[in-house]
């Protein structure tokens, strides 16, 4: 009978094996649950550099190209859209135009902002995880908000000025996955006082060492204030901007670099003019088509370079012609103006001096592009992946020279005291030294166009300076109105234009939800 | 072992005869009086036998009165005493029982009288005809209900196989269980057909209801040869084949070509760039230069079986070498493939006569191993494939550059020009070919070697514990190692197709290993007119796996690539590396199943299982599948025996609903895990690579099956003694539950999470039908079947209600899944002729409202010239635009079909089957617009030229800016087909020839694959399949199917075979 017994058993236990959960419960052998992931400082660090990471991401994302300073600047006075053809770039062309609709408004930009507000609030929640847990230090964790928070501010700034009306969220969505959408002024008391809340904790270092180039300073964080502030024309907290401004410009890390075309080379990235940078680089670079996030290298020169360039002759690269700069912006300098040379890229002297001829094959063909993020051949070695997209331009963000003029400009307007004269003369000086200009409104605006051609001011300086008229003669009579000397532009720059209209695809997926997306009335 | 060495040397040869007095001599007959070779002549409760030789006749002695046990498969035993007789006559009689067809059901046999779901099934000498290499082919045109669709003619490549329809958006391949055991589709190539006995599709839900959470797409129950008692063979089997295209598509040879491009660019309002097209003659032959004609197959086989009353096997070895007609001659397109099997089976004890409780215990194990050697091309691309550059090359070039070219070739590219094994240059096309290339230069380079090894075993044991009681336990195992090897040159064959860098090599290995145990307790009886059959089980598998894969740049030596002999630093990324475990998946199951019949009159069935998979969160692992089919035997009705013809043998009528599920969509997508992929961020100056962290994705943790309900009516008749047969089924499914990305804002700002958001239905019609016909020696044998097939997605589960499948350079987007329509579904514009003349353009109005809302008449197409295509407005607002889109075909059959037909008369045996489709389309996209230089297809000779001369296709332009060319009903033709699949005749000589030779049998044949395509499709093949199922009758250019001609031979050794 033994032998049935331990038959039986065998039985009951081949029954018995698998109705365990555990059997069924298996690890992912590549990666942990959340849960049991984000609860210590170092994993908490991992987020934070994670929430960094969509700052790189516009230039090229979601198939769509939206670098930031040119989507921006189209829409401004300076740049064409150019490309290969009338279509080429299309959402680009429909906002230069102010002719856009919900199927052509930056969606590779829309996203892009938003995955860093997500990530940013992730951030958060897992500062508590770690606090909890007991694994995270005061300060850490402290400094560690400081950043994730400035960071969230930074990509609403994204979506705020070019949306305006959005949704807006702190703590991450869950099912149904819908949020409100608020008025731009609503965003603005958002982010301002989230912001405040950033720079009253005081733990951010002024300036960052070399080795943390590309984190949040408090210096970038009173740039943010400012640009943001004055953006809004927030009277009530623009004195509290100037004085921000006078920090940095106290701070003894923090000056102009001697020579302008210095400036934008890879040698002049994080020296003392810089107040923050969007770090891109070459040597290792692994962003490719197939993998767009990865870190690496930026699109953007490829993207402005002349089209039909012969790859490497002197030292330059082709490109497919996006922002050819126009030929007002080149006419507008000063012959020996610096910045003439470092904005401007004549792109057919320097083939004609070489004894070639440059065949141009683009559209709103000048003669002439942006020399700040030219395709240098020399910038994009040692990268792994496509070379394309993987340029070591650091994209410039706020520069020391904004910090000067943004103070004159609120000394200026009587939102406090200073040096206006000075400040504004030392970004003058710097590019056409032995001249200096008088500290009025009109000069640091005239000077502010000079300086940040292509950097992706200009557009909203206009904006706010609510630019219909031509109070300074430097072109500003076709500044937003329609007819330029292309007959590119048809339409009249109106308030209605202020904010871009929101991606169609938005707007349906929220539709029959709890929270419909109204579309701006463009 | 050394009693089961003897059996295997002695079972079937000849079994001992003890030296005994008297000696009984005669001969075995069945009722119609032909001798039965191989039939067991044995003394009852001895090892005292013989076998009856090719007259049936036998002689054995014994001792006087010795009870004699006479034998045969397939026929009732009969007992006679030893008296010494010498021309005895024993007529065994049919064994109908026997006799009667069975069917596997999964865990279990049925008598096919008493099935009452929808199972079709295909038997070993059905395969042997098909003569396939993989067994997903092999079913072609063989089952009602199974639609299989060669993707391409590749050798060795895998074809797409639905059973009753497309089921769901994702993953809609059947389960295969190969003798119990699951295997998965990427590896189901390691079955040799050969070593099939029948395969069982399981195809409504009370069928499939046994594997549940697995078989919402079908099953596929493929169940392998054993030996057989009484026969012991070896057989040898050789073929050798020969494949070419079936034909080529017609393009314009090299004067017709220069012609054309001259008008084009005239029409494009460019100077012509030939003077004298006429000059150039016939030009390059490209597809010629591309094809292998003549690519050799060889295939060999041997297999030993047999069985005694204990033990019973099965071993066999197969080897099949193929070159495949695209660049089979380059080593690029190649299968290689060797497969071992064992099949084995014995019985420890016996002691049913003996006692009821635990009389009888058999252990069993199927042992197989396959090695798989491989290249492949791309097969159906529309960017730069061997066939397509081979149909965009101008016939004015030439595969070889001229020694002008080459001297501007090298100037222009140095040493990245490549050269044929005959020492020439190749040519390179210009700009105007855009990513088109010279495609033989293409098939010069070293392709991807793919290699695996694969090993399923299977071990079992059953014991009967009392009466019908019986308990099964198994284990199984599925081992599969596979990797590729490639490496690059440096070369330049377009700017899109270059390696102008850096030299580099790579390789990759993976494993991975799937366990199987199942415990089966089955128990059948039967009371009177009552019987039972009850099956409790349990199952549990795993899997799991792993990879590892590197590559370096810089070989050291290109004739000995390999990852070791190269330069590549890893310090500078020259070197790279990856690898890890894969996902790890387990299901637990239990199952149970009821059968009941009342005088094989009423049946029913019941059948739920019970699943749990590790691929749902802890609130959703187990999800029940129930089913219940209901069978009703009319002709064996009482009050109906009077009343029914003659003529009809069998009628049954079937009824089955039941739900089933589909886990097959990936794993850990319930939860939230962390995502080391994309998120790092660069600081510091220099800068730094700083490694960031994140969740992967917002999580469902809602997240269930997805599951198909199935509704099945069946009626089965039978006429004239059954030898005709009719069955007809008719069925509805609807999947609900499919898993699509959610629709949710972009502004969550995460990747969106899984839902159970989509339904597709699908529905349809089955006939079968089958004939028998015997007279004197000749012998008729017709199978039929046909399948109408409604598929339908209901709901995709995303905002629109559509998205897009497939696109065209230069046409744009044109293959749809939508709501409401087929998935998927061409999607374009309708066309209504050319305009002929400006006065059929300004004819061309519609009446529409102006902005003060008074009627106005606006032309439809302003931008039109005469030679433009009229499109249709389809939604009546005056004017062309992509609102005017809409259904212009697809890419499913409404029938499919097959047609059997066998017969032989004496020696000689002749079979062939025909398969085909009705009501399918094809977008032939093999035209790209966008390609300046391109070669034409013939059609375009039809071109509009003025007026009248075409009201089809527009006047040719280069460099086409117009809409002529966007995604239209001009791309959609008829796929429609019939297809003669295989068509073979043999001859087996007569044995007393080759008996002598030890040679059972010797059967010699011919035999021709594809011999004859009706189809009005222009292309290269009316049968595509690509992307992953998806893009069903979209032609890019696709890899055709051969046309084969084989000859071969069948030959077995040793005694000679039982003939029925």
């Amino acid at each position: 009978m033994k032998k049935y017994r331990i038959l039986a058993a065998a039985v009951a236990l081949a029954f018995a094996t698998s109705c365990t959960t555990d059997f069924l419960t298996v690890e992912n052998p590549k990666a942990k649950p959340i849960e049991d992931y984000f609860n210590t400082e170092t994993t908490v660090f991992e987020s934070l550099v994670a929430a960094y990471a969509p700052l790189h991401w516009p230039d090229w994302f979601g198939g769509y190209y939206n670098p930031v300073n040119i989507a921006s600047d189209v829409m401004a006075d300076q740049i064409w859209p150019g490309g290969g053809t009338a279509t080429d770039f299309g959402d680009l062309k429909y906002l230069a135009r102010y002719d856009a609709d919900g199927r052509y408004t930056l969606p590779g930009l829309w996203s892009a902002a938003y995955s860093g507000v997500k990530r940013s609030n992730d951030v958060l929640l897992y500062i508590d995880w770690a606090r909890e847990a007991g694994n995270i230090s005061a300060e850490s964790a402290k400094l560690f908000e400081a950043e994730a928070r400035a960071l969230r501010v930074f990509y609403y700034n994204w979506l705020w000025k070019f949306w305006g009306n959005i949704p807006y969220y702190e703590k991450n969505l869950e099912d149904p996955f819908v949020c409100e959408q608020i008025k731009a002024d609503e965003v603005y008391d958002h982010i301002i006082t989230d912001l405040e809340g950033v720079i009253a904790l005081n733990v951010l270092p002024m300036v960052r060492p070399e080795s943390e180039a590309g984190r949040v300073s408090q210096a970038m964080a009173y740039m943010l204030y400012a640009e943001i502030t004055m953006y809004q024309n927030d009277a009530s907290r623009l004195p509290t901007a100037l004085n921000y401004m006078k920090a940095i410009i106290e701070d003894v890390h923090y000056d102009l670099l001697p020579d302008y075309a210095e400036v934008f080379k890879e040698s002049g990235e994080w020296k003392s003019e810089t107040i923050y940078d969007i770090n891109y680089m070459s040597e290792g670079g692994r962003r490719d088509w197939s993998w767009v996030t990865g870190e690496g290298g930026t699109i953007l020169p490829r993207l402005i370079g002349p089209r039909g360039w012969e790859d490497g002759y002197a030292g330059y690269l082709s490109g497919w012609g996006l922002g050819p700069v126009r030929t007002s912006t080149v006419e507008m300098f000063d012959d020996a103006d610096a910045r003439k040379a470092a904005t401007c890229f004549d792109v057919a002297s320097l083939a004609e001096a070489g004894g070639k001829t440059y065949e141009n094959t683009a559209y709103q063909h000048t003669g002439y592009y942006l020399q700040k993020y030219a395709p240098l051949d020399a910038n994009r070695q040692g990268c792994i992946a496509d070379w394309q997209m993987n340029f070591n331009n650091n994209l410039r963000v706020y520069r020391y020279s904004e910090t000067l003029l943004n103070a004159a400009e609120l000394v200026l307007r009587n939102y406090g005291s200073g040096d206006a004269a000075a400040w504004l003369n030392a970004v003058h000086g710097r590019s056409l030294p032995g001249t200096t200009v008088e500290a009025t409104l009109e000069n640091v605006k005239k000077e502010r166009a000079l300086e940040f051609v292509g950097e992706g001011k200009r557009y909203w300086d206009l904006v706010r300076w609510e630019l219909t008229a031509d109070p300074d003669g430097i072109q500003a009579s076709k500044v937003l109105t329609g007819h330029d000397e292309m007959n590119f532009r048809q339409i009249t720059w109106s308030s209605s234009k202020k904010y871009i209209p929101i991606p169609d695809a938005e707007i349906s997926a929220a539709a029959g939800t709890a929270y419909p997306l109204t579309q701006n009335n463009y | 072992m050394k009693k089961l060495l003897t059996l295997i040397l002695f079972v079937g040869l000849v079994l001992p005869a003890a030296a005994q007095s008297l000696l009984l001599k005669g001969v075995v007959r069945d009722s119609a009086g032909e001798p039965l070779i191989g039939a067991f002549v044995v003394e009852q409760g001895t090892q005292n036998g013989t076998m009856t030789g090719v007259e049936g006749d036998f002689a054995l002695s014994t001792r006087r009165g010795a009870a004699i046990e006479i034998s045969c498969i397939g026929y009732t035993t009969q007992v006679i005493t030893n008296n010494g007789e010498q021309n005895l006559v024993v007529v065994l009689a049919d064994d109908s029982q026997m006799l009667e067809e069975t069917v596997v059901i999964g865990y279990g046999v049925q008598k096919k009288s008493v099935v009452t779901a929808s199972i079709a099934k295909v038997d070993a000498e059905a395969l042997e005809k098909s003569a396939q290499l993989r067994v997903d082919s092999a079913l072609k045109g063989l089952a009602a209900g199974v639609n299989v669709t060669s993707s391409s003619g590749q050798p060795g490549a895998a074809s797409r196989i639905r059973i009753r329809g497309t089921g769901t958006v994702n993953d809609s391949n059947p389960l295969y269980i190969v003798d119990g055991m699951p295997i998965g589709i990427d590896g189901i190539d390691y079955l040799n057909p050969n070593d099939i006995e029948s395969i069982e599709v399981l195809k409504d839900a009370a069928s499939g209801a046994v594997y549940g959470a697995r078989a919402a797409n079908g099953v596929i129950l493929v169940t392998t040869k054993k030996g057989s008692k009484g026969k012991a063979s070896i057989s040898y089997n050789y073929s050798f084949g020969l494949s070419s295209p079936w034909r080529l598509r017609e393009v314009l040879n090299a004067s017709e070509y220069a012609l054309l491009t001259n008008e084009g660019l005239i029409n494009a309002g460019e100077a012509p760039i030939y003077s004298d097209p006429f000059a150039y003659g016939e030009g390059t032959d490209w597809q010629r230069e591309v094809f292998n004609f003549n690519a050799p197959q060889h295939q060999h086989e041997v297999s030993v079986s047999g069985a005694s009353d204990r033990f019973n096997y099965y071993m066999s070895l197969g080897y099949v070498d193929q070159d495949g007609i695209v660049g089979g001659n380059y080593g690029r397109s190649n299968y290689n493939r060797l497969t071992l099997r064992s099949n084995t089976s014995y019985t420890v004890w016996d002691s049913s006569e003996d006692r009821s409780f635990l009389n009888k215990f058999t252990l069993g194990s199927n042992v197989s191993y396959s090695n798989i050697k491989a290249s492949s091309i791309e097969a159906n691309g529309q960017f730069n494939t061997v066939v397509t550059s081979a149909l965009a090359m101008s016939p004015i070039l030439s595969v070889y550059a001229t020694e002008e070219q080459a001297a501007a070739q090298k100037a222009a590219y140095g040493d990245l020009v490549t050269y044929g094994a005959n020492g020439q240059m190749f040519m390179i096309p210009g700009a105007s070919f855009n990513d088109m290339i010279n495609p033989v230069a293409m098939m010069n380079l070293p392709g991807d070697k793919n290699w695996t090894h694969k090993f399923v075993a299977n071990f079992s044991g059953e014991l009967q514990i009392w009466d019908n009681l019986k308990f099964r336990s198994s284990v199984g195992f599925d081992m599969g190692f596979w990797g590729s090897d490639g490496y690059n040159y440096l070369y330049y064959l377009s700017p899109a197709v270059k390696n102008d860098e850096h030299t580099s090599v790579w390789s990759s290995v993976n494993r991975n290993l799937s366990w199987q145990v199942e415990n089966v307790l089955t128990y059948d009886k039967t009371l009177g007119d009552h019987s039972f059959s009850v099956l409790f089980g349990q199952s549990a598998s795993a899997y799991n796996g792993q990879n590892l894969g590197g590559s370096r740049w810089h070989v050291s030596d290109l004739n000995k690539p390999s990852i070791d002999y190269a330069s590549g630093l890893q310090k500078e990324g020259e070197m790279s590396v990856y690898g890890g475990p894969f996902d790890p998946a387990r299901l637990a199951s239990y199952f149970f199943r009821a059968s009941y019949n009342y005088a094989e009159r009423y049946m029913a069935q019941f059948t739920v299982r019970r699943d749990g998979s590790s691929r749902f969160g802890s609130n959703n692992k187990w999800a029940t599948f129930p089913s219940f089919s209901l069978g009703w035997n009319l002709h064996r009705e009482p009050y109906l025996q009077d009343v029914k013809p003659e003529w009809l043998s069998n009628a049954k009528l079937r009824f089955s609903w039941g739900k089933n599920g589909n886990e097959a969509i990936g794993n850990f997508r319930y939860t939230t895990l962390t995502d080391s992929g994309e998120n790092n961020s660069i600081f510091g100056n220099p800068e730094q690579t700083v490694i960031g962290n994140k969740a992967s994705a917002l999580s469902n943790q809602s997240l269930r099956w997805e599951t198909s309900t199935q509704t099945d009516f069946g009626l089965d008749l039978g006429f004239f003694n059954n030898s005709l047969t009719f069955t007809v089924d008719w069925y509805r499914k609807i999947t609900d539950g499919m898993l699509m990305e959610m629709n949710i804002p972009s502004y969550v700002g995460e990747n969106k999470p899984i839902g159970n958001v989509g339904i597709m239905s699908n529905s349809g019609v089955e006939f079968e039908l089958g004939y028998k016909y015997s007279v004197n020696d000749f012998n008729l044998r017709v199978n039929g079947n046909a399948t109408y097939l409604r598929n339908k997605l209901i709901e995709y589960g995303n905002e629109t209600g559509w998205a897009e499948y497939g696109s065209f350079q230069g046409a744009g987007s044109f293959l749809r899944a939508e709501n409401g329509k087929p998935f998927t579904y061409f999607y374009g514009y309708k066309t209504d002729g050319i305009f002929q003349n400006m006065a059929e353009v300004n004819a061309y109005t519609a009446v529409v409202l102006d902005e003060e809302g008074n009627p106005m008449t606006q032309l439809i197409q302003p931008d039109a010239v005469p030679g433009d295509v009229r499109f249709v407005d389809v939604n009546g607002d005056g004017s062309i635009t992509a609102e005017d889109r809409t259904d212009i075909g697809n890419g499913t059959p409404d029938w499919t079909w097959g047609i059997n037909i066998g017969m032989d008369w004496k020696g000689f045996d002749f079979s062939m089957m025909w398969q085909g489709t009705l009501g399918n389309d094809i977008f032939d996209a093999t035209r790209r617009i966008d390609v300046r230089g391109t070669n034409q297809p013939a059609y375009i000779l039809n071109r509009w030229t003025g007026e009248g001369t075409s009201n089809k296709y527009p006047r040719f332009i280069i460099g086409d800016k117009t809409t002529n060319w966007n995604a239209s009903d001009l791309y959609v033709c008829d796929g429609s087909y019939a297809r003669l699949k295989n068509i073979q005749l043999g001859y087996t000589l007569p044995a007393k020839l080759t008996e002598k030779f030890l040679v059972s049998s010797l059967r010699v044949y011919v035999a021709a694959e594809n011999l004859i395509t009706l189809t009005s499709y222009r292309g290269f093949d009316p049968e595509i399949s690509s992307g992953n199922g998806y893009s069903l009758g979209v032609d890019y250019g696709v890899y055709p199917q051969a046309r084969t001609f084989t000859f071969g031979v069948n030959v077995k050794f040793g005694r000679p075979r039982n003939v029925k």
